[in-house]
């Protein structure tokens, strides 16, 4: 849409505080199979004084990396009650937002998702949740460290339709919180008036392009 | 006019199929979407559409002229504003 | 005024780097440098102690990071020149991996490196080395040479196992090798392709005798570190590599 160049790569590395390596080497590496791939010995040399530390890989597909820091030493920072080793909340902290930052895994097929739950549910953290969303079925576990983990499969590809949907969806809400009450009520009805602007010359230039698409090759053949 | 916008995608369509029941209801395509219609109230029986949770709960893409005052897991119900 | 911090890893019975290199970087018209090493087990120059060795750059690199260096020379270069072409290239990438992770500003250089560094400012395409290793190693790094696009038109190997012993080899004994060498053609010569093989006092007076380039892996070494620390090039009575800057810095 904005026409610039899509060079990211995907994943390099999503990095998380431990406090105990050798369980978290235990469900990533021993239990769901992921390869260590990579570590790091260092200590903190820069402008904050910090203890030596461990960085460590695992591999999970794609060359997409999960990486941990182990600080050796370090007593777990204060917090409430709720939450993972990183982030701790008070206890009346609703559990929906301490739940919604959380990694997802791809799987193609219902057998791989079948097969890390088997994995799991034959480990110290058996999955407690599978279930269908839209599109996709998921499974959940909290690995070592508190971190929610979701291994998810598509239901069927996505559809170009579900694009301009998203996009649309973006532009109402950009709209709404800049207006100053935002509401869902205030969300779908600007997304409405997008749909009107919008949708029906979407599908037009889209048939268009199919179309020439389908002229070349022919002319092609 | 109470007008409600949905995707036209796969596990959406019993939901259309459902509003389309009510013989005050006229149901247009606007580009990719359905554009679900009625001078009155709108009702969508859920049990009636056989959607999981999810998909019930994600299938409205927009509202002209209304306003939701029901969408649980018994019904939808679209109110003209 | 400033001092420059010179990390060095060495191995644990290398003299040579910590008496070569400051007294070449002390001869610098301005700047003044410290040196600070750390030291890798390594006794007898053989593939099994040399493997061995590089299993402990990982704690050098820590224990020397800790003295907050401006640059670290990771200075054994048959470590290096006896493993895979690239070899170089990976250890110091792995060496800034672990000290960027830390957040350390230390800039880093080996002198595998260093050597091709130099042996490229010097535009020299066909050299010839003297080492004082046993003919396999020797081999090999003249093989790691040439894959790094250097013709070597001729070698001696000394075949001196011990590191200590290397440590002692006299400065007639290595003009005698050079002087054996068949130097037709070469655009430079390295009279010591190791850090342990004193030269220092040979390089000027090589330059000299045979009419072209000279350099040791110690001079290569401060050439790099002083280009890294982007200093002049400007060290008297070393060879002409490290006269780079002369005429610039006065």
């Amino acid at each position: 849409m904005t026409g610039l160049s899509h060079k990211a790569k995907g994943v390099d590395h999503a990095a998380f505080p431990t406090f105990d390596p050798a369980a978290t080497v235990r469900f990533y590496r021993d239990v769901l199979g992921f390869p260590v791939v990579h570590s790091i010995c260092a200590a903190g040399w820069g402008p904050e004084d910090h203890p030596d530390f461990i960085h460590f890989f695992f591999d999970i597909g794609n060359g997409d990396r999960i990486a941990f820091f182990y600080y050796f030493g370090l007593e777990p920072p204060a917090g409430g009650p709720q939450g993972d080793v990183y982030a701790r909340f008070a206890a009346d902290a609703p559990r929906f937002f301490i739940r919604s930052r959380h990694l997802a895994i791809h799987v193609d097929s219902d057998e791989d998702l079948t097969e890390y739950q088997r994995r799991l549910d034959g480990s110290e953290w058996p999955c407690t949740l599978r279930l269908q969303h839209e599109t996709i079925e998921s499974i959940y576990t909290d690995d070592p460290n508190g971190y929610m983990i979701e291994f998810t499969r598509a239901l069927r590809p996505v559809t170009p339709q579900e694009d301009l949907d998203a996009n649309l969806t973006i532009d109402a809400l950009l709209d709404v919180v800049s207006g100053g009450n935002p509401s869902m009520d205030a969300l779908l009805t600007r997304k409405a008036e997008l749909i009107v602007e919008r949708a029906a010359d979407w599908e037009q230039r889209r048939e268009a392009a199919q179309n020439e698409g389908a002229q070349r090759e022919l002319t092609r053949s | 006019m109470t007008i409600l916008y949905i995707l036209d995608v796969p596990e959406n369509v019993p939901v259309v199929k459902v509003a389309a029941q009510d013989t005050a209801v006229t149901v247009d395509k606007v580009g990719p979407y359905f554009a679900v219609a009625s001078p009155a109230t709108i009702v969508i029986d859920r049990r009636a559409t056989g959607c999981r949770h999810a998909v019930w709960y994600s299938s409205v893409a927009g509202l002209a002229g209304a306003r939701i005052t029901q969408w649980d897991k018994d019904a939808l119900r679209v109110e003209p504003r | 005024m400033h001092t420059h911090r010179v990390g060095l890893v060495v191995p644990s019975s290398n003299v040579t780097v910590e008496t070569e290199l400051p007294a070449l970087l002390c001869r610098h018209p301005q700047a003044r440098f410290s040196f600070h090493s750390a030291r890798m087990r390594m006794r007898t120059v053989s593939a099994q102690q040399l493997a061995a060795m590089n299993a402990q750059r990982e704690r050098c690199i820590m224990e020397i990071a800790d003295a907050a260096p401006d640059v670290i020379l990771y200075a054994c270069l048959v470590a290096l020149m006896t493993g895979e072409p690239g070899e170089h290239q990976r250890a110091e990438g792995a060496i800034a991996e672990q000290l960027a992770t830390g957040g350390s500003q230390a800039l880093v250089r080996s002198s595998a490196g260093a050597l091709i560094e130099a042996l490229t400012v010097l535009n020299a395409k066909r050299i010839a080395i003297v080492t004082p290793y046993l003919r396999p190693l020797a081999a090999k790094v003249v093989g790691y040479l040439e894959a790094s696009g250097f013709e070597v038109a001729d070698w001696r190997a000394l075949e001196v196992a011990g590191n200590a012993e290397v440590g002692c080899i006299s400065g007639e004994r290595v003009m005698a090798a050079a002087r054996s060498l068949d130097l037709s053609g070469t655009d430079a010569l390295v009279i010591s392709a190791c850090v342990q093989m004193p030269s220092l006092s040979l390089v000027a007076a090589a330059e000299q005798e045979f009419g072209l380039p000279v350099l040791s892996a110690a001079t290569a070494g401060a050439y790099s570190l002083l280009r890294g620390l982007r200093l002049p090039v400007a060290i008297p009575d070393a060879g002409r590599l490290l006269r780079a800057d002369a005429a610039v810095a006065g």
